[in-house]
Parts: structure tokens; C-alpha cells; sequence
């Protein structure tokens, strides 16, 4: 049996000034977490008993997951819809789930106080709790995933062909499994704050949040693809599937308009349509997401130049990521309202300000960091973005 | 003392002196540093306009939930609430992810932000004693409270105890008593002279806060055998079409080169 192992690389990637930073970013993000387990959560964060979850849980978990989403919509188009066309954004769609999951993964296990007992979510199940339920499907998924990249990385090795080839004649079973999955736990992150009907705000609580977040969840993974698609394009010098990507760019302001349809009926329907110019940050923070997030983005797309240049297309994911990346923030840690700190006079209760710290927020770049020196790293080595390869996992 | 079916607490907020011993006899009790005490007083200033001024104390401290939403909560089931009232957390399945603190709508969970992976940080709450409890005692913090501000005993004969209290002082007390309905009932009452949200509570509806979050979780797996049946339909129909349709244009090229 012969390895080719000599692997040459396809595109550039020195040791240039960004991987230095990237590296520097994981260097940091490592010694906090090892201060952090040795002293504790407390001695790197400001995360206090009415501030339990910060910006870990926004930014690591919330964020990272959905900016993850682009996996499992392509999969879907290409696999179950059977539309082949989309096949050249399959890979790098599938590689950036699969790293957005890890990196979500890493995250928890700095923000949970017990990260060795991670596993005993597989087997102690408590039916009525949603954080179950995402635990599950994120271990389940992260496998999906693997198999679903597997092949990417088997085709590098002649020798392991074979077993590329087998995983694809049987792939279907595991996209199908990849989609419920997603659906489940995209919208299920929605429902983690159902539970807070008493602290969360008005104008993001709502009994369909789940329905708002697997929408959301669609608009940001398209936005996600044109994205990494648009950089990765202008990084390793290669081409960029406009015509693709206009189809995607397509498809966002009808997602955004059912977004749009939903939200402001629901707030109609619930009567919180007074919450929306009187609750001062509230109400500016909702109307800056709803505006970045959906309007914006939703007349951009509509624009059928923006859809066609490649600069148009990256503004506006741009725009759309920004906004509803901060829908994620409102919901998960601005728009909870904590109880009254004055109530709360022993020492325990008095840190009720909640300011994520610089070495809380190193951890997160860490990881993101390592993320991008990953996707780097595998667009490298893989035939991530080799539409000649694509025969092994398409048709 | 009678028999007692569904362990609770009554609090009287017109009685409380703001002495604190409940705070250190809980930390005596169950051996734990004063700063991370069960349960905790806290006097909310004097309220009203002169001449009408009052003041109130608090102690704040577990509900002991009829339907709680830690136990709710807790993706590994580190909760359990006992038949006749306490809700107990069980550290060693506790994986320390917080969303107990995060879904009680009273604050109650708290956790060891000091401690390390090798000390082990825990949640920690109000175990309602069952070492005093299931003796024959009362909770220490009841026991030790000196103007009786604290009581304990079981949940009809204080909910009882607390109406006829309201009715014989109807001008000094509110006619209410926190806990019988909020949150889907408590295990905690309170009673008081100055309004509940300034003391500090929350104003809750009779049902739990975990009524949308459960009933969401009951359509789960329904929902998802349902979605995969769908996608596996769409996928198989798709994949028919489409081989037909190969089949069709490849007869058509049979034929073009005949």
C-alpha cells in the first residue's frame, strides 16, 4: 500500500503577519483558560449569581452556532433537494459548520464549571430541559459533520479512496439526519430563553422564538456562505461562484419578510406594540436589529446590482450578520432583565453589573482565531474548493 | 406538632427585625462560608411619603417550587422535587452549566465562582433541612428566628394561619399571600404590609415560567420523526424524478443517434 504523502500545497499560506496574530490570539486565549481552571470561573470573568451567562454564551454559543448553519442548508439543497449546481459551496459550508461546532464546543467547556462531566449529558436525560435537547443534537451533528467532511479529507490518500466512495453511496441517511438535527437545535436555542418569560423583555420574548431563531438561523447561513465564499476567494486568489451566490441572495429577502411578517404580528398579537418607543435601550436595541438585521439587508438583496458584483453581495452579508448577530446578543444577554440590584445586598448578590472582562473576551478570540487558522490550514491541505474533486461527493 | 403533608415556610415581613440570625444559624447548620449563606435578609429601606413611612426587611430564600424551574431546567436532572415539598440539587450530576440560575425567576441558585475544576465549583441552594425536617425539628433558619417571622409547618395550615392573620389585621396587612398561586404555587409564603414588588419579588402568573419551555420540549420528538419522514420523502422523490428524468434524456440520445 502507497501513501501519497507528500502533500503540496495548493494555495499560499505563510507564516504571514495574520497567522502570527492568530497565533498570539490562541497563546492568550490558552493561559486564560488555564488560569480559569485552576482559580475559577470568577477569576477571569464577571459573570456574578445574576449574571450566570455572558458573553461565552452570546457570543460562543448563540453566535457560533448560527453562524454555523450554512452546513446544513447546503447540504440540504444539494443532497435532499437535489440540486447539484450548489455543489461547489457544499464543502466549504460543511468545513465551516464542522469548525463552528468545535469552536462551540471548546467554548463550553471553559464556561462550564464542570467540563470533565460533559458527557453525562448522553446519559442522564431530564425530558423537560431544552439545554438537553441541544446538547444532544450538537454531539449527534458534530458526528454528521464528520462524516459528512470525511471524504474531503479520504481523498487526499489514494489508498483511502474506498472508503471515501462508501461513506458518499450511503451519505443520504446522515444529511437527512443532519438536517433534523439542525432544525431541532437552531430553533431550540430560541426556545433555552422560553423559560424566562419574567426576565426577558417583551419584544424578544415570544412562545415562537423557536420559529424566529431556525428563520434567522436560514437568512444568516446563506449570508454566511456568500461570505466565507466572497474572503475566501479574495484570500487563496480563485474564483467566486457569482452566479451562485446571486441564486442564495435570491432567496434572503423572502426569508427576511417572513422574519419581518412574524415578528411584528406576533408583537401585535401578544399587544407588546407599545414596548416598541417606550422602553428606552430596549427599544433601541430591538429597532437596530430589526433595521441592520432585516430591513436593510431585506431592500439590498432585493436590489438586483447589489446581487451581481461580488462587492455588493459581501456588503450586504455583511450588514445582515451584524444585525442579526446582535438579535442573538439582545436575546441571550441585553434584553434579560436581572432582578433589581438593590434587593440584593449580601456580597453574593451586590455584583449585579455585568461587564465582560478582557481575558472573558480573549478566550472567545482564541478560539475564534483558532477557527480561521483551521479553515485555513484545511483549504490548504483538502480539495475543499476543487470542483474536480467534487465527483466523490457529488454524483 | 400535627402531621405535616407538604413542608413550607411562612414568612411575615411585618415581623422581620432584620436581625440576620437566620443568616448564620443556616451557615452553622450546613457548615458553609457566611457569604454564600441559603438564605439571605435584606432590609428594602423605609417606603411611603411622610408622615405614612414604613419600613420592610426581606429574607429571601429558596421558593421550594410546586412545579420549580430548576428542576425544569437541568439538562441532567441534578433536581428533584420531594412529594411533600423540599426541592434538592444532587452535586454530583451537576455539570455546572448555570441554566438553573438562569430559569429561576427568583435568583435562588447560586454558584462557586471561586473555585477551580480541582475544588469543584457547585450550585448550591436552600436544602430545606432535611436532616432537622425528617427528625422532627424545625428548619434552622425557623428555628432560630427570635420574633417568629419565620414559621414553619405544612402548607394548608400556614396558607390557613396566614389568611386569618390578614383577616384579623386587615388595615395593616395587604390581602395577599405571595406563594399560594404565584409561579404555580410555593412552598414559601410570604406576607407583608408593603407591596411584594418592593420587597423585592417578582410578579409572576400562576403558571410556572416553564409552562411554554415544557410544552415546547412535548412536540420535540414528534416533530423531528415527522421532519425526517418529510425530508426522506422529499429526498427519495427527488432522486425518482430526477433518474427518470436522466433515463428519459438518455433514451432521447439513443434515439437522436438512431
Amino acid at each position: 500500500m502507497k501513501l501519497n504523502l507528500t502533500i503540496q500545497p495548493r494555495f499560499r499560506l505563510n507564516f504571514s503577519p495574520l497567522v502570527w496574530i492568530l497565533l498570539t490570539l490562541m497563546g492568550i486565549a490558552f493561559v486564560v483558560a488555564m488560569i480559569r481552571y485552576i482559580y475559577g470561573i470568577g477569576a477571569i470573568s464577571d459573570l456574578s449569581y445574576s449574571y450566570p451567562w455572558g458573553f461565552w454564551i452570546s457570543f460562543d454559543l448563540f453566535t457560533g452556532v448560527v453562524i454555523s448553519s450554512g452546513g446544513f442548508l447546503m447540504a440540504g439543497t444539494v443532497y435532499i433537494l437535489g440540486i447539484k449546481e450548489f455543489q461547489p459551496l457544499l464543502r466549504p459550508s460543511v468545513l465551516t459548520a464542522f469548525l463552528g461546532y468545535i469552536m462551540v464546543t471548546i467554548a463550553l467547556l471553559v464556561d462550564l464549571g464542570h467540563p470533565e462531566r460533559i458527557w453525562y449529558m448522553m446519559i442522564h436525560w431530564n425530558g423537560t430541559s431544552v439545554l438537553l435537547e441541544i446538547g444532544i443534537c450538537v454531539m449527534s451533528y458534530l458526528t454528521v459533520l464528520a462524516i459528512e467532511f470525511a471524504p474531503v479529507v479520504l481523498e487526499r490518500f489514494p489508498a483511502l479512496h474506498k472508503i471515501a466512495h462508501l461513506i458518499h453511496k450511503f451519505i443520504m441517511p446522515f444529511v437527512i439526519l443532519g438536517v433534523v438535527l439542525s432544525t431541532l437545535h437552531q430553533s431550540s436555542l430560541g426556545s433555552l430563553l422560553l423559560i424566562q418569560p419574567a426576565k426577558l423583555h417583551p419584544l424578544w420574548w415570544t412562545p415562537i422564538l423557536p420559529i424566529m431563531f431556525f428563520n434567522s438561523a436560514i437568512s444568516v447561513g446563506l449570508a454566511m456562505i456568500i461570505l466565507e465564499s466572497s474572503l475566501s476567494s479574495r484570500y487563496f486568489q480563485r474564483g467566486l461562484e457569482t452566479h451562485l451566490l446571486e441564486k442564495l441572495a435570491k432567496a434572503i429577502p423572502v426569508v427576511l419578510g417572513i422574519y419581518l411578517i412574524l415578528k411584528f404580528g406576533e408583537l401585535a398579537y401578544a399587544g407588546d406594540l407599545g414596548y416598541l418607543f417606550t422602553s428606552g435601550g430596549f427599544s433601541i436595541l430591538f429597532w437596530a436589529e430589526i433595521l441592520i438585521g432585516i430591513v436593510t439587508p431585506l431592500i439590498w438583496f432585493s436590489i438586483k446590482k447589489n446581487r451581481q458584483s461580488a462587492n455588493g453581495l459581501l456588503t450586504g452579508a455583511i450588514i445582515l450578520l451584524v444585525g442579526m448577530i446582535l438579535n442573538r446578543f439582545n436575546v441571550s444577554w441585553f434584553g434579560v432583565v436581572h432582578p433589581d440590584p438593590m434587593f440584593y445586598m449580601p456580597t453574593f448578590m451586590s455584583n449585579v453589573k455585568y461587564i465582560p472582562t478582557l481575558p472573558e473576551v480573549s478566550i472567545s478570540l482564541g478560539i475564534f482565531a483558532a477557527g480561521i487558522l483551521a479553515f485555513g490550514l484545511a483549504a490548504k491541505y483538502f480539495p475543499v474548493f476543487d470542483e474536480e474533486h467534487a465527483h466523490a461527493t457529488g454524483d | 406538632m400535627t402531621e405535616i403533608k407538604h413542608h413550607a415556610y411562612l414568612f411575615d415581613a411585618t415581623r422581620c427585625i432584620d436581625c440576620r440570625a437566620c443568616m448564620v444559624a443556616c451557615s452553622v447548620e450546613n457548615n458553609i462560608e457566611m457569604d454564600k449563606t441559603r438564605i439571605w435578609v435584606s432590609g428594602v429601606g423605609i417606603k411611603g411619603e411622610y408622615p405614612d413611612l414604613q419600613r420592610g426587611t426581606m429574607v429571601y430564600h429558596c421558593m421550594h417550587c410546586n412545579h420549580p424551574d430548576c428542576m425544569s431546567a437541568c439538562p441532567v436532572g441534578a433536581y428533584t422535587k420531594a412529594e411533600d415539598g423540599p426541592v434538592t440539587y444532587d452535586p454530583d450530576l451537576c455539570i455546572g452549566c448555570r441554566y438553573c440560575m438562569n430559569a429561576c425567576p427568583f435568583g435562588v441558585p447560586h454558584f462557586d465562582y471561586d473555585k477551580g475544576i480541582i475544588d469543584g465549583a457547585f450550585i448550591d441552594k436552600c436544602t430545606f433541612c432535611p436532616q432537622r425536617i425528617y427528625n422532627g425539628q424545625e428548619p434552622a433558619c425557623v428555628q432560630t428566628c427570635p420574633t417568629d417571622a419565620l414559621e414553619y409547618g405544612d402548607r394548608d395550615e400556614l396558607l390557613k394561619k396566614a389568611h386569618a392573620r390578614i383577616a384579623s389585621r386587615p388595615d395593616h396587612y395587604i390581602d395577599h399571600v405571595y406563594g399560594e398561586n404565584e409561579n404555580g404555587g410555593t412552598s414559601y409564603l410570604i406576607i407583608s404590609h408593603i407591596p411584594f414588588s418592593e420587597l423585592g419579588l417578582p410578579n409572576l402568573p400562576e403558571t410556572p415560567v416553564n409552562e411554554v419551555s415544557e410544552k415546547v420540549m412535548e412536540m420535540t420528538i414528534p416533530f423531528a420523526l415527522g421532519w425526517g419522514a418529510v425530508l426522506s420523502g422529499v429526498a427519495a422523490g427527488v432522486n425518482l424524478y430526477n433518474k427518470k428524468k436522466e433515463k428519459a434524456e438518455s433514451t432521447a440520445k439513443v434515439e437522436e443517434v438512431k
